[in-house]
């Protein structure tokens, strides 16, 4: 009898472990798309490895995993709901939140600090944004607030400098068609540098203007409708992040399955320090990786409407949430 | 009264009335599908489409120009030293395979961010259709009539003059009404990889800022801008060959 009685407990508890869908059970789908192609963006790689290491799957979660050209149309598919997170530049995010006005909101904050600098060769003689004057100035498609926010703490206007839309090829400041030359941190001073360019880089955030870098994004109905899927979608990446951090190599073998054969690895582990590095600040340190304040945003805000790149009128509460991060 | 510009014009209206009506029923957002009414509203008040239309404009005719013209030089010298024409096609092939954006940036690295990397993109896009064309109607000349003029002691230029270069201009004006949309479409491109103006540059904004009516509104005015030129080199053949 006693026999039959732990049997019979046994297959109750195999049957209770079963209905539990957060363990073992039917794996719920979730489209999530990076904002570029596959590379070792800090926000990629928290999905990258959260898949690989069955972290989404342990939450019930299974996570198809997309990307985008970078032209946007990340945030249209997520508007539409064909994608449920995916991820976006925070300043990018207010803008596109008042205009067009699609309801976006950052449900973790991976770069405490914007994405992009200025360089120049170091045989420029260049060592300081003061030396910008009388020099050409390059952007990508349209020129950001920082840079009008680095003339102004340099005592510079517009007007001083020559600025000029330089697409996406670092090799026109190499071969001097402009001479201070916009680039993401994590990427092209890499590729520069391994071509026997030696840089002086300029970080707006060096000069005390608030910048962000990327987000976790998921828009207002979802936010409102799924909760529980996405506190499982963020813990679950945030503990791929903790993997990264804790094992870069690792992490980027990871990361090159998705870059694929063609891919650098020691360049994407160049751009994964550079964004494990800006991934921490006094907000993270005290509260956890992905923890973003009303203070953050509503600096980022004013300096975007102050350089007339965003109209006045953000509700700052609106924009993000951090009760999906652990430790919420 | 000629139907076919009376069906053509219901049948557009027909299908905007539809984009229009699926749009408002189905109330999708404009930053997913513009409605066309929101096209035409964007269109009315956006002033700089018509500057931008103007330098894409000029870059598409400028390209156009000088890809038909290096097409048209290289196809009456292989007319005239057919030992040319496997060097010259090899090249040409091995251009027209390579993808444009490839090119682009490096045309900007040796020439700045001028029209001057534009033009070239365009050019490099028409140059192919007008040389193939051109060194068919070169060759499409009647046997006999050739072995005519030879007999008359006719030199090879007299032949080519009198005979191959009337012989060609269907041909090139087939190639032309190919290679015109093919020049706005290369100006439009070499902008979309960077540019401080013109329609392509445009497009980037918009697009980049979800956008949609500029978008719409300036792939609107590239389409005629398109039909614009396509319809000049109609005009000019039909003034210069009297049977098309």
């Amino acid at each position: 009898m006693r026999r039959v009685l732990a049997v019979l407990a046994i297959l109750v508890l195999a049957a209770s472990a079963c209905g539990d869908d957060r363990g073992g059970g039917e794996l719920r789908p979730v489209t999530f798309m990076a904002g570029f192609t596959a590379q070792a963006n800090l926000p990629f790689v928290g999905v990258y490895v959260a898949h690989d290491q069955g972290y989404f799957a342990d939450r019930g979660l299974d996570v198809t995993i997309e990307h985008s050209t970078g032209g946007g149309e990340n945030l249209q598919l997520l508007a539409a709901g064909t994608v449920d997170v995916t991820t976006q530049d925070a300043a990018v995010l207010l803008q596109r939140r008042d205009d067009p006005g699609i309801p976006l909101v950052s449900i973790g904050l991976i770069g405490q600090t914007g994405q992009q600098a200025f360089v120049a060769l170091a045989d420029s003689g260049m060592s300081d944004p003061s030396d910008w004057a009388g020099r050409s100035v390059g952007f990508k498609g349209t020129p950001p607030p920082d840079v009008f926010a680095i003339l102004d703490a340099v005592g510079l206007t517009e007007d001083d400098v020559e600025l000029i839309n330089v697409g996406f090829d670092p090799r026109v400041l190499t071969e001097g068609q402009v001479d201070v030359y916009p680039v993401f941190k994590s990427n092209e001073p890499d590729l520069l540098e391994r071509q026997g360019f030696e840089i002086v880089m300029w970080d707006a955030a060096d000069y005390g203007i608030p910048t962000l870098g990327l987000t976790y994004v998921a828009t207002e109905d979802t936010v409102a409708s799924d909760p529980e899927m996405l506190e499982d979608f963020m813990a679950a990446v945030i503990e791929g992040i903790s993997y990264a951090s804790a094992n870069p190599d690792s992490a980027i073998d990871i990361v090159m399955e998705y870059v694929g054969p063609e891919g650098d690895a020691a360049h994407q582990r160049f751009i994964l320090d550079t964004e494990l590095g800006d991934s921490v600040s006094e907000v993270t340190d005290a509260s956890g990786i992905g923890w973003q304040t009303a203070e953050q945003w509503s600096s980022l805000a004013d300096l975007l409407e102050q350089y007339g790149a965003l109209a006045p009128g953000t509700v700052i509460e609106d924009v993000f949430t951090n009760e999906f991060l652990p430790g919420s | 009264m000629r139907r076919g510009p009376i069906v053509a014009a219901l049948t557009v209206l027909g299908l905007v009335s539809l984009w229009e009506i699926v749009v408002r029923i189905t109330n999708t957002p404009e930053y997913l599908v513009p409605a066309p009414s929101a096209i035409a509203e964007h269109l009315g008040s956006a002033s700089g489409l018509l500057p931008a239309a103007a330098i894409t404009l000029l870059e598409a005719v400028s390209g156009l120009l000088i890809g038909a013209s290096v097409g048209l030089l290289l196809a009456i010298g292989i007319t005239f030293w057919g030992h040319l024409e496997q060097a010259v096609m090899s090249i040409a092939l091995l251009v027209k395979s390579t993808p444009v954006i490839a090119v682009a940036p490096i045309l900007t690295i040796w020439m700045g961010f001028g029209y001057g990397p534009k033009v070239v993109v365009t050019a490099l896009l028409t140059f192919f259709p007008v040389l193939i064309n051109a060194i068919e109607g070169f060759r499409s000349v009647d046997r006999s009539i050739h072995d005519w003029a030879r007999s008359l002691d006719a030199s090879p230029s007299e032949i080519f003059m009198k005979i191959r270069w009337p012989s060609a201009r269907p041909f090139l004006f087939a190639a032309l009404k190919v290679a015109a949309p093919l020049a706005m479409i290369g100006a439009v491109v070499a902008e979309w990889m960077g540019a401080s103006s013109g329609l392509g540059r445009h497009m980037w904004v918009a697009y980049a800022n979800l956008d949609m009516p500029s978008l719409f509104a300036a792939v609107l005015v590239l389409t005629m801008l398109s039909a614009g030129v396509y319809r000049i080199v109609v005009e000019i053949e039909h003034r210069t060959i009297r049977w098309a």
